[in-house]
């Protein structure tokens, strides 16, 4: 059935299936600080390494899954028209990066701590969007990071204030671990299915 | 009560009946890694609406020619052009979107080291490439017919020929990951993963059209494949 006023249907979605080419990945596209792997990263904001492992259904390890990551600089703005204050956004920062799961289902992004940003009426937290794609996932998973220092910034973010229970919330915040390599240092697991108290929750995209 | 943004409301929740219902049978990975739980409705805000611009110094495009190996040396299979507009739902032309494709060879296998099937490998035949929409929206490829093969522990489903497709376009919210079939193929009605779409005609547009021989002018057969982002309004200006 077609939306009103919707003249073309959006096309279906599919699965990435088992074969989604290793030779797409190239060397720091991983690396959401650099607009290329041989531009220097941005010199603004708080470096970080955000990073975890996909689980399926189980605990086994995903294997091969595709993650992209979008999100703010360290300002908390985007250079993109839909932003006001796109102008002022982070010229040296690309704000999106792709990895791929090892045979561990281990991924890792190099990042900024994003800032937050005024949107309308709600107040957004700093966080990280992701999208996972893998075998067998037919559309996109999409689901947020937030992060721990931010109790108060999460409580009022209307994105995480849409899961109804503080259970569920406390799963999209990413642990601190210590840091290394003089990155602050992110784990952010995922479970794709698995009993209520342990999936991860996902949003409808 | 969830604050609204004052953004419009340019990307509305899919139609399920065009999009693909899992879990799928004989594709176990469509039940270990698909949620148990519905996903939780959330309001679209500055992230979602928004996207990289410009994506091309970290996806490099320029590779649209699957069809001869980097040396230069011809694969083996069926030469084929695929060509198609990439359109928003308003029917607005998708500029500069980073169209990724990939595709098993003409043999049916995939050149993957997970690809453990004993059809043969093509030494030509890498079968990835990656394009820019232009100005119009327009991408084209030039790559083989990939051949059918069966999915293991599957009940004896075969896939029909199909080529994966990724496109990357002006928002976080119209990406699109899909594969496009070949007319006529009599695997099509029977393949599970086309058949996860309900709605017939959803079905259909993942199809492309053969364009008549006598419209193509040098020796090769030639598809057109449209494909449609989610988003009204929703290819912005370049700054």
């Amino acid at each position: 059935m077609a939306r009103p006023n919707a003249p073309m249907p959006a096309t279906g979605w599919h699965t990435i299936g088992p074969f989604f080419p290793r030779s797409f990945f190239q060397e720091g596209d991983n690396d959401l600080t650099r607009l290329s792997a041989e531009a220097a990263p941005t010199a603004r904001g708080v470096p970080i390494l955000l990073h975890g492992h996909v689980l399926e259904e189980g605990g086994g390890p995903c294997v091969n899954a595709v993650l992209e990551a979008w999100q703010a600089d360290a300002a908390g703005r985007f250079r993109h028209p839909l932003d006001p204050h796109w102008r002022e956004a982070d010229p040296d920062f690309l704000g999106w990066g792709r990895a791929w799961t090892d045979a561990a289902g281990h991924y890792s992004f190099r990042t900024v701590m994003p800032g937050g940003f005024a949107d309308g009426a709600a107040t957004r937290a700093p966080h990280v969007n992701l999208g996972i794609l893998g075998s067998g996932i037919m559309r996109r998973l999409v689901t947020t990071v937030f992060f721990p220092e931010q109790e108060a910034a999460n409580a009022a973010d209307p994105v995480l204030g849409a899961l109804p229970d503080a259970a569920l919330r406390a799963r999209l915040v990413a642990k601190e671990e210590a840091p290394a390599d003089g990155l602050r240092r992110f784990r952010f697991d995922l479970l794709l299915r698995g009993d209520a108290a342990s999936e991860t929750p996902f949003f409808l995209d | 009560m969830i604050p609204r943004t004052d953004l419009p409301d340019r990307f509305l929740p899919y139609d399920e009946g065009g999009q693909p219902q899992v879990p799928i049978e004989g594709y176990a990975n469509t039940v270990r890694r698909n949620p148990s739980r519905p996903p939780f409705r959330r309001p679209v805000t500055r992230t979602e609406l928004t996207g990289p611009l410009d994506l091309t110094a970290k996806l490099r495009p320029g590779d649209d020619n699957l069809a001869l190996s980097p040396e230069g040396r011809p694969a083996m299979g069926q030469l084929i052009h695929i060509a198609g507009q990439v359109l928003d739902e308003d029917g607005r032309p998708v500029r500069h979107a980073i169209v990724e494709i990939w595709q098993a060879n003409a043999a049916g296998r995939y050149r993957n080291p997970l690809d453990r099937r004993d059809a043969p490998l093509d030494p030509d035949f890498i079968g990835n490439g990656r394009a820019l929409t232009d100005g119009e929206g327009r991408y084209a490829f030039f790559t083989i017919r990939p051949g059918a093969y069966p999915v293991p522990d599957s009940g004896r489903w075969w896939r029909p020929p199909h080529v994966h497709f990724s496109v990357l376009g002006p928002g976080s919210l119209s990406r699109l990951v899909t594969q496009m079939y070949f007319p006529g193929d009599p695997l099509n009605a029977r393949d599970r993963l086309l058949n996860a779409l309900p709605d017939p005609e959803a079905r259909a547009r993942l199809v492309a059209q053969a364009v008549p021989t006598e419209e193509v002018e040098g020796e090769w057969l030639a598809y057109r494949h449209a494909m449609v982002l989610r988003g009204r309004h929703a290819t912005p200006p370049l700054p």
